[in-house]
Parts: C-alpha cells; structure tokens; sequence
C-alpha cells in the first residue's frame, strides 16, 4: 500500500529522491489531530517547546537594590478641603480656643451641653485630627497639637468667658479640659482656672487705676493736712464759742 | 501613630466617599433573559456532514470582542456545546441575573453541526452512523455570552465562574476591562520576551528541519495551541 501511495505520488525512483510528505505516512497510525485527550507529542517538538520558553526580563539592578519609589501622594479630598477651610477660619475668628477631650455620650446630652454654651456663645467643633493637624501646624496654635490625642473637640469662642465654660464643663464629666489658647496665651487646665477667679476686665481695671493714682492722692491728703487740721480746729473753736455764747445770749424775737 | 510612652493612638480618619458608577451610555434589549436555542435546527440536515474538526481548533475569528454587554464567559481552549450546555447556560444565568437591572446576549449561534455516533458494541463499517444530536463548535478566545446592565464585575463574577466551570472546555469570567488587561499582557510577554529563539521564528525560517516535525499548521498557531488545547503559558 505504501509503495503504491508512493509511486502515486511521485511516480518512480526511491523515497530518497523524491520529497517524502510525512502527512500521509504518520496518519496511517495514531489520531487525528484535534484529539479530546492531551496527544503525545514528538520528543523534537518537546524540544523545540521547551527551547522557546518565554524568558523573564531582568533589570541590570534588582529592584529591590533601588530606592523606594516616591509613596504616590494621595488626592486632595474635596471634603477634607472644606473642612480645613472652615477649621482655619474658625481659628482667626475666634479669641479662645479651648481643647477638649471628648468621651461618648448620650446625643441628648451633647445637645444639651451644646446650648448651654451656645448662650455663653462659645462654639463645640468636632475636629479630625487628619484635618486638624496640618491646619494647627500652620497656625499659631502649633504648640497645642501634642493635645491633640484621640477624640477631641474644640471650644472656640470669640470672647473669653472662661468662668461660665468651666462651670459647664465640670457638669459635664465626659468632656475633659485639656488646655486652651486664649488671647494668644498657652494656658493649661490650672492657668484657665485661675483666670476664670480673676475678676472682671472693668474691676481689675478700675483697681489699676486706683494703684497707680494711689502715691499721688496720698501726696494730696499729705500736704492739705495742714490747712484741714487748722480748718478742724478753727470749727471746733467757733462751735465752742456758739454752745457758750448760745444759753446766755436769748433767742433773737 | 504613637501617644506619649510609645502607646498606639487609635486615629480615624475621613471617610472616603466614592462616585457612583455611570451607567449612562447602556441601551437594553427588548428581553433581558437568554433566548430559548433549539436542540435541533428547524431544517435537519439530512446529509450527514464530515467531522471537520478544523473549527475547534485554533484562535477564534469570531465573537473575540465585546459587543452589547460589559462581561461575558471567554473560551480559554476549543470544544463543542450541545444544547444540555447552552439550556445550563440558559437557566443559571436567568435564575443568578436581575432581569431589571441587567440583560444577558448570546455570542454562540444554535446548534448547527450534525455528529454522528454509531451505536456501542459493534465492529468498524457498515457506513457511517446516524446523527446523535447538533453542536456548536466553539474555538478558543471566543466570548460565549455576554451580560451587560446597570451592575458591577463583582455582582456578576460569581455565577459567571460557576457556569464557566461547567463548561467543556476551558473557560473564565470577563469584563471588557480585564479582557483588555489580559491582551495587554499578553503583547508586554512577547515584546519583552528575553529568550532569542521563538517558535514562529524557529518554524518560519524551518530551522534544523523542524517543520519535519511540526504540522503546517503551527506556522499559523505558533506553539500556542495544542489541538483543541490553549497553552496558555507559551508567549
């Protein structure tokens, strides 16, 4: 059959001489070429496969030999930029600011404590301390930021009632006093304590007054003693003269 | 970050608020399911046709992008679907999918091929045997179907991997994205490949008479199909 496909094909002289189509020999045994299970291959295309692998490229120097890329820097957040905006205006708008640590509590209560200092108007901010830390960094407040731990909560106001804050705060047990920045003094929880028992701007005013004009009301009284001694004196003389002359003299009609 | 004496500070941070996705641009089809595809076409071939195996193997001419829908099954090697494949197909996604919000497209036509079987038992001849039932040939790199709508990857991942495992052949969960991704990686692993000796060069010039070896097919194939096989990791 082989000989007869042969000569078929290319008509006489030897497989050698002719082109040998392997096609038709090596279908004569084995399947077909789209088989269900993995056909064997030939050990040559095994090679071959196995020579043309894909090879990996390699940099010169390992990555890890180099230096870490830049950490890509994130995206201004829209929200976190409002935030600032509004944290830095507070900031320059306000005469006390007030740290707080702030504990869970009941919202009623927080609406509570909100509205007592909302008369005295003081103002609660909840901060983030993502948004709130490069903001104080910048400001003048900088020295405050080693307070800014956990929750906290800001007491800013543009008037400096720290009597009326620290009564409501000591009501309040879940709001802790940190320390407060008021009138561009650093003051801690002892220092907002004494000023809240210092008296009021216009008595401790009225009191400097009265020191400073001190030395010179007393030099006045000094040198009108004197004269107002002679003035007592010459009374109490003309007095004594009018009870004596008084009985004997009668009543003028 | 760190409090005083080393402690860890818990810190929350802001929340990160994510766009909705747009689904402006997608137009749905009168009827979201699958179609019902016959077993049988509605002419049955009365000639018994050759077996032909030519259209399972090799990379897929058709169906190799996206058209409707935004994830789809892709066909990683070459085999038939006969209609019990295309009906699980058919109810698991119609039963896993939403049809208001998400619409499913088929990619693969109804069964067209006659195969032939002859019954168990018997010695060679006697002719060829009647027509056992109707396939699809399917070729490697073809989408089978497609699912589109207002949906993410992740809703629909889970049933597509689940109807791709059943499949005959080798298969996997899509989206236009990731498909992309896969073509892009593929052409980076063959522009970077390091190694000077590739097979389409190797059979090309017929180097050390390999192509004695090799059918002329390969020089189409290129090393990367065996078969009805995808070798997947051959560059």
């Amino acid at each position: 059959a082989a000989a007869t496909k042969m000569a078929a094909l290319g008509g006489g002289g030897t497989r050698w001489r002719r082109a040998w189509l392997p096609a038709l020999q090596l279908l004569r045994r084995g399947s077909k070429a789209v088989t269900r299970h993995w056909k064997a291959m030939h050990f040559q295309r095994q090679k071959l496969l196995a020579l043309t692998e894909f090879v990996p490229p390699r940099a010169a120097v390992p990555p890890r030999c180099l230096p870490r890329p830049a950490a890509h820097t994130h995206q201004e957040d829209g929200l976190a930029l409002v935030l600032r905006r509004r944290l830095e205006e507070t900031l320059r708008g306000s005469r006390m600011v007030a740290v707080c640590q702030y504990n869970s509590m009941a919202d009623e209560d927080m609406a509570t404590l909100r509205h007592y200092l909302r008369k005295h108007h003081i103002r609660v901010e909840f901060v983030l301390s993502e948004v709130a830390r490069p903001v104080l960094a910048q400001s003048k407040y900088r020295n405050l930021l080693p307070l800014f731990v956990c929750r906290n909560v800001l007491l800013v106001s543009p008037e400096t009632r720290a009597r009326e804050m620290l009564r409501v705060l000591k009501a309040v047990p879940q709001v802790n006093l940190l320390g407060a920045c008021i009138d561009d003094t650093i003051l801690s929880r002892q220092g907002v304590e004494n000023l809240a028992r210092l008296p009021p701007l216009e008595v401790s005013q009225g009191q400097t007054v009265a020191a400073l004009s001190l030395p010179s009301s007393q030099t006045s009284s000094l040198l009108q003693r004197g004269p107002a001694h002679l003035v007592a004196l010459l009374d109490e003389h003309i007095r004594r003269l009018r009870e004596a002359a008084g009985p004997t003299e009668p009543p003028p009609g | 970050p760190s409090g005083p004496g080393g402690v860890a500070v818990p810190r929350a941070g802001l929340k990160k608020l994510a766009l909705p996705p747009d689904y402006s641009g997608i137009t749905f089809p009168e009827k979201p399911k699958l179609k019902f595809l016959d077993k049988v076409p509605a002419v049955p071939k009365v000639r018994r046709e050759p077996r032909r195996l030519r259209d399972i193997r090799g990379p897929s001419q058709v169906a190799t992008d996206f058209t409707q829908g935004q994830y789809g099954i892709l066909a990683l090697g070459g085999g038939y679907l006969h209609w019990g494949h295309l009906e699980m197909i058919r109810l698991t996604i119609g039963r896993s999918m939403d049809p208001k919000s998400m619409f499913a497209v088929w990619r693969v036509p109804a069964p067209s091929k006659a195969v032939t079987r002859k019954s168990l038992g018997h010695r060679m001849g006697g002719g060829k045997g009647p027509v056992e039932r109707y396939v699809t040939p399917v070729k490697s790199g073809r989408l089978v179907v497609e699912v589109g709508g207002r949906c993410e990857f992740g809703e629909v991942r889970p049933f597509l991997t689940r109807v791709a495992q059943k499949l005959p052949f080798p298969a996997v969960a899509v989206s236009r994205e990731s498909l992309a991704e896969m073509r892009r990686e593929e052409e980076e692993k063959r522009l970077g490949n390091q190694n000077p000796w590739t097979f389409e060069r190797v059979v090309a010039s017929n180097m050390l008479g390999m192509r004695k070896y090799l059918s002329p097919y390969d020089l189409r194939l290129k090393g990367r199909y065996w078969g009805k096989f995808f070798l997947k990791h051959r560059v």
